[in-house]
């Protein structure tokens, strides 16, 4: 791995971010928005109902943005070279296709830390929502997610990879394939029996499972916490192997030079 | 004897059936700029993504600074470079932020001093804070070119770098290129469907089509014993029409 060449996709990144200022929209005004609508309906919960239901969509919700933004970000990152048609210079570059993606993968850090202090900051001036009351668990909650999304970024990618550009929106789309299982809302023992199932095999219904209890009881779920690793290690290799055999593919079909 | 800087051998790639480059072989000695022709669909950019990695050939070797280059791609590649007017640096982004990512990619050292040099050669200073968008696609297709020579590479792959430009800037272009492969000494495999770019440029000339080599030789040569006549000056215009029409 070489970091000089890793140091050059965040640097085209940043570059793009400063001249296309919409950019900013993904990284701070789009998550304050959903913080803006899901504040009010904690707040509303919260009078009606208890002050700690109004924690769990509000811990649920910014958690989840650490996921869809990370999972989306790193195949639209790569659209973007696509739809650039820079594509084929880059990769007759030295940097090979895993610097590239450790590259996207870096960006999408960098804008997630970004996006989580400016949620963590309205969150606790506007509703009172101290995310930071997860406390040291929050980073292990947090690594999970981001762990998560990263195989699901990879998974994106291979997609792109093997059917073009043209299946791009799909990047957009398929973390809310994921949403109902995940639990995000609500806990999972309030799904049909099936959906249950499904559910105990994503890795992040297990970190929401995890956040609640931490709200609930003020103690870390370790049994979720390892859970969720575990998952989260199996996924992680099941994508890493997908991209490589997806990339063998393409490299042999031709597919790559005509991904633009 | 000089040195053998790229050397193909025995390569072969088919597509479900359709066989793209069928079994050729040639060599680049270093500083040798070798014109690559051939019609649409010849196998020359199949060739050329083959010889950047991009495309996995079925057979044959690639040898590049005398290593195997399926085991030292990003070893090679530091020392290599492409351009082809069909891809575009990133348009949001201006030419010296380009040529600045670019220059890390390489790991250029001293890369501000190389751009600025670059930019002062190809007469582009005054375009270096305009974004790529915003070129003309003669300006577009030296920032290519400019792209292409950051890390010095001692072997350059142009793939038609200047296609759909108009004389003058093709001209410019040329004696640019020209200028600069004799300063670095660089070895070049140059592709394009304009026979007086090649002619001007290329001092040898492989012709290929379906996939295998048709001829070889200097453009003189290929002229004289293509069209068999007792040519004084190239004609690769004429070859290239008789070859393609060649079963």
């Amino acid at each position: 791995m070489n970091f000089n060449r890793v140091f050059a996709i965040v640097l085209r990144h940043i570059f793009t971010t400063m001249h296309q200022l919409e950019r900013f929209f993904d990284v701070i005004i789009s998550p304050v928005l959903v913080l803006i609508l899901w504040g009010f309906l904690s707040k509303y919960v919260q009078n009606i109902q208890s002050q700690q239901l109004a924690a769990f969509l509000l811990g649920g919700m910014i958690l989840w943005v650490v996921f869809e933004k990370v999972s989306t970000d790193i195949g639209v990152n790569f659209m973007f070279e696509i739809w650039d048609r820079n594509i084929i210079n880059l990769l007759a570059s030295p940097i090979t296709f895993w610097e590239f993606l450790t590259g996207l993968l870096t960006i999408s850090f960098i804008k997630i830390i970004i996006a989580l202090i400016s949620m963590w900051l309205m969150a606790g001036i506007f509703y009172n929502f101290q995310i930071t009351s997860l406390g040291f668990g929050l980073a292990l909650l947090w690594i999970n997610l981001f762990i998560f999304a990263v195989s699901f970024g990879i998974f994106n990618v291979s997609l792109v990879l093997r059917y073009g550009h043209s299946i791009g929106p799909l990047t957009w789309i398929l973390p809310f394939f994921v949403q109902p299982f995940a639990a995000v809302f609500y806990p999972v023992n309030i799904l049909p029996p099936f959906f249950q199932k499904i559910a105990w095999v994503i890795p992040i219904s297990h970190v929401f499972e995890g956040m609640r209890y931490t709200l609930k009881f003020g103690q870390f779920d370790f049994n979720s916490f390892w859970l969720a690793t575990l998952l989260n290690m199996a996924y992680m290799a099941g994508s890493v192997a997908f991209f490589t055999f997806i990339f063998k593919k393409v490299l042999k079909s031709g597919r790559l030079v005509k991904l633009i | 004897m000089a040195k053998k800087v790229l050397e193909v051998k025995n390569l072969v790639k088919s597509f479900n059936g359709f066989v793209a480059i069928d079994d050729i072989s040639f060599s680049l000695e270093e500083g040798e700029i070798l014109g690559f022709l051939g019609p649409n669909g010849a196998g020359k950019s199949t060739t050329i993504y083959c010889i950047l990695g991009l495309i996995e050939p079925d057979e044959g070797e690639i040898h590049i600074f005398g290593k195997d280059f399926k085991n030292h791609r990003s070893e090679i590649m530091t020392q290599v470079n492409y351009a082809s007017a069909e891809f575009h640096l990133p348009w949001n982004l201006n030419l010296w932020e380009n040529l600045y990512v670019y220059a890390n990619l390489y790991e250029v050292p001293d890369a501000k001093k190389r751009i600025t040099e670059l930019l002062q050669i190809f007469e582009m200073t005054n375009w270096r804070n305009v974004a790529i968008r915003d070129l003309s696609t003669g300006i577009r297709a030296r920032a290519s070119l400019c792209k292409a020579l950051l890390n010095k590479p001692k072997l350059l792959l142009l793939d038609e770098p200047m296609a759909s430009m108009d004389p003058d800037v093709v001209d410019k272009g040329i004696n640019l290129l020209k200028q600069i492969q004799k300063e670095e000494n660089i070895t070049i495999l140059y592709t394009s469907h304009n026979m007086w770019e090649i002619e001007e440029i290329a001092n040898n000339v492989i012709f290929i089509n379906h996939g295998k080599i048709m001829a070889r030789g200097t453009p003189l040569e290929l002229t004289q014993n293509v069209l068999d006549v007792e040519a004084g000056e190239a004609n690769l215009r004429d070859v290239f029409i008789h070859l393609s029409r060649t079963k």
